[in-house]
């Protein structure tokens, strides 16, 4: 093996109570991919955040080329040779293209404090074109470009000045595949410059086609390295959760019949710009599967549907023929939806548990007219406990929870209001395997007690292995559709996608 | 970002600090001025007097606690108090009943605008109030050009401890028993705390913010009626400032002034008492209106340092 890059010697860091990360001592090797994986809350993030200047590690040293390094913010990490792409947008909005690249780094083109935005951004045309990126233009208002693109902008930001080590933290859970190729190149060219990638990700199997090792993390602790050649998808899942998953992680039925009772309709719904002349049947213990790239337009289909769109065309009715025009009618007729924007549109992140599992339910919950305190209390933790939410009381701020458990107390929420219909737009984006095996589990009991769902996913295994029917979606339209079965492939799904 | 984020919590953004805060503050300003003035401040004229002071405030508090629950502001009460208080006394000379309802209805119209500029619209609530907060002291100030408003002459004779206390206390528990019990109040909280997501959880966001504004001057309206049964006419600087001494009031009381998810409706009657005990004590200690002015800044930029609530983010919606 090659020499040593970055040798991070017992790095630890508490938050509170939580042992983060606990002495954590770990090699990386130049011209290496190396893959960090575990659970949700298994230290992996705050790991990479204390390396590159996020958070401060409490004790422990970074070795970089044989010096140490302490980065005190991103910036400064940068300047020391490390840098990061996160999970969520890492763009700031209202500035150029430009500006966001070189945020924090205006003074290298500064002299006798004027700042030289032509240099900058002539710089900046610059590096998008060497990444192949030209069409996007330097001097454009960064929101003028979508998500994916924002994230490929990120990429130059963090990558332009050949850092030593560039860290991806899941990143590409928010990518479709056109920014997953583009980050695939630049992490290859970064191992083959002689540097070293540090990728995390949920994906497994991208994880062993992407990485050279990978350490496995649990609970702060490290746990393994191993060669990603050595090992496969189920041998990582053991070293992740330390026992052995079962085989039923996706429902195990094949060919059980669908009632013809339809229970939701949507007809020729159109979405300037979003989806165009899309119509939909969902029966009665169905589960539809809704797949495509993520720009197809499937997740505003899910919106579409919960009547939260604006402009929206077409009709979307229940079995009785109530239309659903708005999100209080849809709630009140018991349709649920869990956005993919968890933090903003799931959840009030600002506030309790409690206040987030009740909110929905506030008429439900009156006794004679009259809310009880109690009666919110009981019920909260009635349903955060039987999603196995890991929280301290239902008191707890939903912004000091992982992921995963947010995820949970949305689910709990719907859970509470026993809505019938139930959208879920990425319900296990960002969620580690164990969750995932909880919320398939959730999904397939519904489904036998009547309840209907839509399941939109970017996960073609996902949709593979939960749906009764999947719909794939391209450019906005309906572009096939395919009855559950087991000699379904991926491949059938991709080529309808592209 | 998954990991647990549990960072100590810094001292003062610990809950019990944020509960028991406005507890100290209150028993701090009490004994504080117990001791100043010797005494004298609670003698049971002096408590009678504040008492009689404190009516208006703490009714007019209570709109703008439910604005301020869902991230707004509102600096037109005083204003509104005002233009309110011109049409209980005007009426009053016709008939007592209609003068409080037409008071009622007109505060209720104010905040319509209020809302409609600030729903509609979308414009940010600070700024459409403080529009309205000159535009109805002009319209005051061009009802009492010549005269004062007079009030019908037995106006007065409702001011006694007995009818304002009822009136205050019934207009108190009807509005916690709707904060508290219908559900309101979790609304207005998921509001303040985060719009986006109440509304995808079924939250008519937009009903409720026009309903509030209306409700807001609606309650003034009936501070107005208290008003005017007190002074018996209206002059041009009828409620001057009753929209800072609310803010005030508020923020001593407990509320961050961001609203969302901490704030508590005792925060109302606590921050107005302590508010008015404080004017109280510095009036009683002989100290100038301007020092006064000097001292309630310094004071009210303190306590919303320390109760903003910055996990939320300082946004006035």
């Amino acid at each position: 093996m090659s020499e040593v890059l970055l040798h991070a010697e017992g790095i630890d860091k508490n938050f509170g109570v939580t042992h983060a990360v606990d002495h954590v001592t770990l090699d990386f090797y130049k011209g290496e991919v190396h893959a960090l994986i575990g659970e949700n809350g298994s230290g992996k993030s705050t790991f990479t955040s204390c390396l590159t200047g996020i958070y401060h590690k409490d004790t422990g040293t970074f070795t970089l080329n044989g010096k140490e390094i302490h980065a005190k913010n991103q910036v400064d990490g940068n300047y020391q040779g490390v840098a990061i792409i996160v999970q969520e947008i890492g763009t700031l909005s209202g500035l150029t293209v430009a500006e966001n690249i070189f945020l924090g780094k205006e003074n290298e083109f500064t002299t006798f404090c004027v700042k030289n935005t032509n240099a900058m951004n002539k710089k900046a045309q610059e590096l998008l074109d060497s990444y192949g990126f030209n069409y996007i233009k330097a001097t454009d208002i960064i929101d003028k470009y979508n998500f994916e693109d924002r994230k490929l902008i990120e990429i130059v930001k963090a990558t332009h000045f050949k850092p030593q080590i560039l860290v991806v933290d899941e990143t590409t859970t928010a990518l479709g595949e056109k920014g997953r190729k583009e980050l695939f190149k630049v992490m290859k060219e970064t191992r083959d410059d002689g540097r070293c990638v540090i990728f995390i990700s949920h994906d497994l199997d991208e994880v062993i086609e992407q990485s050279d090792n990978i350490s496995v993390l649990r609970d702060g602790v490290l746990i393994d390295t191993v060669k990603s050649a050595d090992v496969n998808t189920d041998d990582l899942k053991k070293l992740m959760v330390g026992r052995e998953m079962s085989n039923n992680y996706y429902r195990a039925d094949y060919g059980e019949k669908i009632s013809s009772e339809v229970v939701l309709k949507g007809e020729h719904l159109t979405v300037p710009g979003e989806i165009q002349d899309f119509s939909i049947e969902l029966h009665k213990g169905e589960i539809i599967g809704i797949g495509g790239l993520s720009e197809c337009g499937m997740h505003e289909v899910g919106k579409a549907l919960f009547g939260a769109s604006y402009d929206r065309e077409g009709k979307v009715t229940l079995a009785d023929g109530t239309e659903i025009n708005d999100i209080k009618t849809a709630i009140d007729h018991s349709i649920a939806y869990a956005s993919k924007d968890r933090d903003n549109e799931s959840l009030v992140i600002n506030d309790t548990i409690q206040d987030n599992i009740v909110l929905p339910s506030i008429e439900n919950l009156k006794r004679n007219h009259i809310l009880h305190a109690k009666d919110e209390k009981a019920f909260a933790e009635k349903f955060a406990k039987q999603m196995s939410t890991k929280m301290e009381g239902v008191h707890q701020f939903m912004s000091a929870l992982s992921g995963g458990n947010k995820q949970k107390v949305v689910l709990a929420r719907w859970i509470g209001k026993d809505s019938d219909i139930i959208i879920l737009d990425s319900p296990t984006r960002g969620i580690d395997v164990k969750v995932k095996a909880d919320i398939y589990q959730m999904m397939d009991h519904m489904r036998k007690n009547g309840k209907s769902i839509i399941m939109i996913s970017e996960e073609i295994s996902e949709l593979l292995g939960m749906a009764d029917r999947i719909i794939i979606m391209k450019n906005g339209r309906q572009s096939g559709e395919f009855e559950r079965s087991e000699v379904l492939k991926d491949t059938d799904l991709i080529a309808k996608m592209v | 970002m998954e990991n647990e984020k549990k960072q100590s919590v810094p001292f003062m953004e610990r809950p019990i600090v944020r509960t028991v805060m406005p507890f100290a503050g209150f028993t701090f300003i009490v004994v504080l001025f117990a001791i100043l003035t010797g005494g004298q401040l609670y003698t049971a004229g002096n408590l009678k007097l504040l008492l009689s002071q404190s009516y208006v405030l703490l009714i007019a508090c209570i709109g703008v606690f439910m604005v301020m629950t869902m991230g707004g502001l509102d600096f037109s009460q005083g204003s509104m108090l005002g233009v309110c208080s011109v049409v209980v006394c005007y009426l009053s000379n016709v008939n007592m009943l209609l003068a409080v309802i037409c008071g009622v209805l007109t505060g209720g119209v104010i905040g319509l605008i209020n809302g409609f500029f600030n729903v509609k619209r979308k414009i940010t609530s600070f700024i459409v109030t403080i529009c309205n907060m000159y535009l109805f002291r002009g319209v005051v100030a061009y009802a009492t050009t010549k005269t004062p408003v007079y009030g019908a002459s037995n106006i007065t004779a409702y001011n006694t401890i007995g009818f304002n206390l009822t009136f205050t206390v019934v207009i108190f528990v009807i509005a916690f028993a709707v904060f508290q019990y219908t559900g309101l109040g979790n609304r207005l909280k998921a509001i303040g705390a985060g719009e986006t997501a109440a509304r995808f959880a079924g939250v008519r966001v937009e009903r409720t913010k026009m309903l509030v504004y209306m409700a807001a001057g609606m309650i003034t309206g009936l501070a107005a009626f208290i008003n005017s049964i007190k002074v018996g006419s209206v002059t041009s600087t009828a409620g001057n400032q009753l929209e800072t001494q609310i803010m005030i009031a508020l923020v001593l009381g407990g509320m961050p002034v961001n609203g969302g998810a901490k704030v508590k409706f005792y925060n109302i009657i606590l921050g107005a008492m302590t508010y008015k005990i404080l004017t109280a004590g510095l009036v009683m200690l002989g100290i100038e209106p301007k020092t006064q002015q000097l001292i309630m800044g310094i004071v009210f930029l303190v306590m919303v340092a320390v109760f903003a609530d910055r996990k939320t983010g300082m946004i006035v919606k």
